[in-house]
């Protein structure tokens, strides 16, 4: 397991992570989301330990990552797609890890038939895709077939085919039991695999939950409400402390009260339910909502 | 799955570093060229002496002429210092160095590993430059009628080493200077001025040459060859010489571990 303690990045001019504490758990996909400058990126290369935290620890079953002899049997990662010699091939590029750490060759071909490189893989890096480059990296992340996953913006330049087989990859590397951590800014790819989200912004934890967890908590999810007396509905879900808003002139827009108790409650005082639906709000609605006022960069 | 398990050790990694090498057609172009144009200049050097030293060939001791033309090996330690200062800097620049940090987190290893493999890359370079430039020495006395060097002269055998062991020195204090500017520029700049300045630090005055001109590697360099004239500032000690040759990649050496370890990438 990956435990972050109190994980602390500091900059002259900023904070780019601050006291973050959380576990990467196995078996589990974890999405971790943050708006532009988070702290994501930096949060990933402190656990390689590519950027010293100022504070704070990564520990890895026990250790720190500079002190595991095999590291790549532990984490596998993809941090940047363009981190690599475009004078090499895809094949020597992967062949460079495996010998250094005393992987074989078999593997290395095995790798590229699986991110569907080995037809190219004496091809030089320098003229391949962006989304080609994103395989090779996954192919170099799973080259040592790690405990713990790491993925950054793994998504980035991948076709409808590359997103569907790199999705059901991840789902099926957290089935073998490994743990697997998918940063993204594209919500439905998150959504589409994620169990667990965490969530960043301006360096700081603002959520740590699962999925469900989440979108209960979240004031994007709504119950929408018709009935043959909404007025009184209204005063009797207020009295309950829900809140309500108008969706149109027939409808409730109901929060914070379980779909369950407004049954009762109407049942309660006979009125009639013509429609109770649950409303779930998307990752990205509620991923903005939690985000709320803590975005460094934005657009005007 | 067939994946070995086995332990990390300093050899696989010597063994990427010579495959990061190997891998590239520059390294393999580069490296011929560097063999070539040491030989070509060697052989330009001891046959243009009618020009340089106003004498002939046959008018010059047969040392002399094996060492104009393994004046090569000079241009076998500038190159060197190019090549290596390309080769390493290039991870940075291409941030390759981000994947080769994640495989090897212990920055120190690496470094050793770097180290290694351009020792003994440069002593297999700077063997092959020696060992044509000295034959084309020879090739020259014999046709030129005159007796070739013997082997057997120990001033020779001197001369030898210590000319084969320059450019290794200056490749292992480019590959440290890498880590220490993180730029080929820099370092590439850092070796040219050890090499070069004591030609400037013999504009000064006796006084300051006594104190500098010892501690700097030409004269370490020129009194493991024996090319030290009697007398002169510069001569050392074998000891001397060998002691201030290994300060000098140890000090580099320090810094740019010191760096590597304390910065992020």
């Amino acid at each position: 397991m990956i435990e972050l303690k109190s994980l602390t990045k500091e900059y002259k001019d900023k904070v780019a992570v601050d006291d973050l504490s959380f576990n990467i758990k196995p078996g589990v996909v974890t999405g971790f989301l943050g708006p532009n400058g988070a702290g994501k990126s930096t949060t990933m290369r402190m656990i390689l330990n590519l950027v010293k935290p100022s504070k704070g620890e990564v520990i890895i079953d026990g250790e720190h990552y500079i002190n595991l002899n095999q590291p790549i049997f532990k984490i596998g990662a993809l941090i940047d797609a363009d981190a690599l010699n475009p004078k090499l091939t895809s094949f020597q590029h992967l062949q460079l890890i495996a010998t250094a750490s005393g992987i074989s060759k078999d593997r290395v071909i095995e790798m590229l038939k699986k991110t569907g490189l080995e037809k190219v893989k004496n091809k030089k890096i320098g003229e391949y895709s962006l989304g080609m480059r994103q395989r090779l990296g996954i192919a170099a992340a799973l080259l040592g077939d790690p405990e713990t996953i790491i993925l950054d913006e793994p998504f980035n330049g991948l076709d409808v085919d590359g997103i569907n087989w790199l999705r059901s990859l991840i789902k099926d590397l957290a089935k073998q039991g490994k743990a697997v951590l998918v940063s993204s800014h594209l919500m439905s790819e998150v959504e589409a695999v994620a169990e667990r989200i965490i969530v960043l912004a301006q360096g700081r934890l603002i959520a740590d939950m699962s999925v469900e967890e989440i979108s209960e908590k979240s004031f994007s999810g709504y119950l929408r409400i018709k009935s043959e007396n909404n007025s009184k509905l209204e005063d009797i879900l207020k009295k309950n402390k829900a809140y309500i808003s108008k969706d149109g002139e027939d409808t409730l827009q109901v929060r914070k009260i379980e779909a369950e108790k407004v049954g009762i409650l109407a049942k309660e005082n006979n009125i009639a339910i013509f429609e109770l639906t649950k409303v779930q709000p998307s990752l990205e609605q509620l991923f903005l909502e939690l985000t709320e006022g803590k975005v460094d960069y934005k657009s005007n | 799955m067939n994946i070995n398990n086995r332990k990390s050790s300093l050899g696989n990694l010597i063994k990427a570093e010579y495959q990061k090498v190997a891998f590239l057609k520059f390294s393999k172009v580069f490296l011929i060229s560097i063999i070539l144009a040491s030989l070509t200049l060697g052989l330009i050097f001891s046959l243009t002496t009618s020009v340089t030293q106003g004498k002939a060939i046959s008018e010059i001791s047969s040392i002399d002429v094996i060492s104009s033309c393994m004046l090569g090996v000079d241009v076998t330690a500038i190159m060197l210092i190019i090549f290596a200062a390309i080769s390493n800097a290039k991870e940075f620049s291409t941030k390759q160095i981000h994947v080769t940090l994640a495989v090897t987190p212990n920055r120190k290893k690496l470094f050793l590993s770097k180290l290694i493999t351009y020792f003994l890359l440069a002593m297999i370079v700077s063997f092959i430059v020696t060992a044509l430039t000295f034959l084309a020495g020879q090739l020259i006395l014999l046709i030129n009628g005159s007796s070739m060097a013997s082997l057997a002269d120990l001033f020779l055998r001197q001369f030898i080493l210590g000319t084969l062991f320059m450019p290794v020195f200056y490749c292992l204090l480019t590959v440290a200077a890498v880590f220490v500017f993180r730029s080929s520029g820099g370092a590439i700049t850092f070796s040219l001025a050890v090499m070069f300045i004591p030609a400037l630090i013999k504009m000064f005055s006796q006084s300051i040459q006594k104190i500098i001109l010892p501690l700097l590697p030409q004269a370490s360099l020129h009194s493991l060859s024996g090319t030290v004239s009697e007398g002169s500032i510069e001569i050392l000690g074998i000891g001397a010489s060998i002691i201030l040759l290994f300060m000098w990649i140890g000090i580099t050496s320090l810094i740019g571990t010191f760096q590597f370890v304390r910065k992020d990438v």
